[in-house]
């Protein structure tokens, strides 16, 4: 199941200059829980996307809003030299292929 | 006597009730949609806050001391909730002025205020709360191992001190409570926690600070955290138990979902927020519909730390900007593009430098490629691409140099399998260089453990 068939949103941004914050919204318990029983290959595909050792990755399940909450280390700086996004608001289109 | 005060007053004769707080706008500059902050005013709300900053417009703002609004947007919106505010009767709090909230932008918000002011003819009076830290402060807490690193900074050096050309501290309630405490009617903090805008108030009348700091992480966006979002105004009723919400727009509402994902937005944790003075613990919350439009949320928890810790946040110089516009549509181009560039920074080395060492950087985004995400994984390749090549160099007449350089380089580069031998690229008009100016990198972004923090926020009264 790829995640942009069972996630209602799917967005980044940072959360302060250091950080990417990838937020995954679910419509229904089934389709978070669906998500929560596959974490660890979620971190596994996050890893491999974004080129990060699984061990940076943070994966949170909050369940009062249906979501998970990938947070992972930005690969430049917010608007340092090189940077592509300084908000990082365009830097969630990787998992919307992301099959689990 | 201030309405703050005639608040404090009223409370303590025990005469409590829930406190009705307006978030009238998240990004004060950018405009304050009229029919939701009118039916705001309605409401007869105790107090009136907007947030002016934020550190995700990235580190120019700070380290220039432009603000990221313009002047004349700023002082339209700063002009409706201020003649609001005044007519109400009722307090008016404004955090992190001038978008980064340094000396500067304090300096740009007060400008445009008492002009407002003395066009308006509305008398005032201010507290304006500065944010700016010592350089000296700063030596003195790395010597005494009271600066620590945020997320993946490197540890804080005094030759960063010394580079920053502006450092300010994200100032926590505390601060805000005690311009309020001055019997301001409007209270300007320089960089402030979003939370502090609308927190400080519900403190002072003894209202929990963990259901507050809650409340003020969420009316800070306005409208966001409702279905669909955006930017109208805001209405959170709070009492010692929770807060509702209710967006002042009607085709907006706060369900429990929607406000549930907002506690995750531009957040690493869903669980917690840390402001200086200790964490808010989110894992108990509980939001509830109360109709199809409003929702109440309950259960924040406040833990006050033992030692207060600020945010630091500055940035400095680390050159001047310079780049090129153009467009690539030839697929063989397209397919080479990496081999190309790569060719072409050795190139524009030997014409610019000769024989001195490298003192710019060059780098190209190519857009239809990598121009926004820097893709980990293949893809087909696209029918045409934007080239943005960005020089940064020492000097601007330097990073020109470079970049026109760039410019007829790239324009005639023979790479394998040309055969469009006239010309690599398309310029959208010409010239195709745009000299941008002075660019900035975040160089603090650190906790600091402060033992006087009143010291650190120090306040200014004037009356208008």
């Amino acid at each position: 199941m790829r995640l942009d068939e069972i996630a209602t949103t799917i967005r980044s941004k940072n959360a302060g200059p250091c950080l990417l914050t990838l937020d995954l919204l679910f419509p229904n318990q089934e389709a978070f829980e669906f998500v929560c029983e596959r974490i660890s290959d979620l971190r596994l595909h996050v890893s491999r996307c974004y080129a990060k050792p699984a061990a940076q990755v943070r994966i949170f399940a909050y369940e009062p809003a249906l979501s998970i909450k990938i947070t992972i280390p930005r690969d430049i700086m917010s608007g340092d030299i090189g940077d592509r996004d300084v908000y990082g608001a365009q830097q969630h289109a990787p998992l919307l292929e992301v099959a689990l | 006597m201030s309405a703050a005060l005639r608040l404090v007053e009223a409370f303590s004769r025990g005469d409590r009730r829930p406190l009705r707080i307006l978030g009238a706008s998240g990004q004060l500059g950018y405009g304050i949609p009229s029919a939701a902050f009118e039916e705001g005013l309605r409401r007869k709300p105790d107090m009136i806050g907007c947030d002016m900053g934020s550190i995700d417009i990235g580190p120019n703002y700070l380290g220039s001391g432009a603000m990221a609004t313009t002047r004349v947007g700023a002082k339209r919106d700063l002009r409706k909730v201020l003649i609001s505010a005044r007519s109400l009767g009722i307090p008016l709090v404004i955090g992190s002025a001038g978008s980064a909230g340094a000396a500067p932008h304090l300096a740009q918000t007060l400008a445009i205020i008492r002009e407002i002011a003395r066009e308006d003819g509305l008398h005032i009076k201010l507290a304006t709360i500065a944010a700016d830290i010592p350089r000296e402060e700063i030596k003195l807490a790395i010597r005494a191992r009271k600066v620590m690193p945020l997320d993946t900074m490197p540890e804080l050096s005094e030759d960063e001190v010394n580079a920053a050309s502006n450092v300010v501290a994200q100032m926590g309630l505390e601060a805000v409570r005690r311009g309020l405490e001055t019997g301001a009617d409007v209270v300007v903090a320089g960089r402030a926690c979003d939370t502090a805008i609308f927190a400080a108030l519900p403190a002072m009348l003894g209202f929990p600070v963990g259901l507050a700091t809650h409340m003020a992480k969420i009316v800070e966006c306005a409208s966001i955290c409702c279905v669909p979002g955006g930017r109208d105004s805001i209405l959170a009723t709070l009492d010692d138990e929770g807060f509702v919400l209710e967006s002042m727009n009607p085709t907006r509402a706060a369900t429990p979902s929607s406000v549930a994902a907002h506690s995750l937005y531009e957040q690493a944790s869903p669980f917690t927020i840390h402001e200086p003075g200790g964490t808010v613990d989110l894992s108990h919350v509980r939001y509830g519909a109360l109709d199809a439009r409003r929702t109440r949320v309950s259960g924040a928890h406040f833990e006050p730390a033992e030692t207060i810790r600020v945010k630091l946040e500055g940035a400095r110089l680390v050159g001047q900007r310079s780049v090129l516009l153009c467009a690539a549509t030839d697929p063989r181009f397209i397919e080479r593009h990496e081999a190309i560039f790569a060719g072409l920074q050795d190139l524009v080395r030997c014409l610019a430098c000769e024989d001195a060492p490298e003192d710019y950087t060059l780098f190209f985004r190519f857009y239809g490629v990598n121009g926004g995400h820097d893709w980990k994984t293949p893809a087909p390749s696209p029918r045409e691409a934007f080239i943005l090549a960005e020089c940064i160099a020492p000097t601007l007449e330097r990073a020109e140099e470079v970049i026109r350089t760039t410019k007829q380089g790239l324009l005639h580069y023979g790479f394998e399998g040309r055969l469009s031998t006239a010309g690599n690229v398309a310029f959208p008009f010409t010239p195709p260089e745009v000299a941008i100016g002075p660019a900035f990198r975040f160089n603090i972004f650190h906790l600091m453990e402060a033992d006087h923090v009143e010291r650190l926020f120090p306040i200014n009264v004037e009356t208008l």
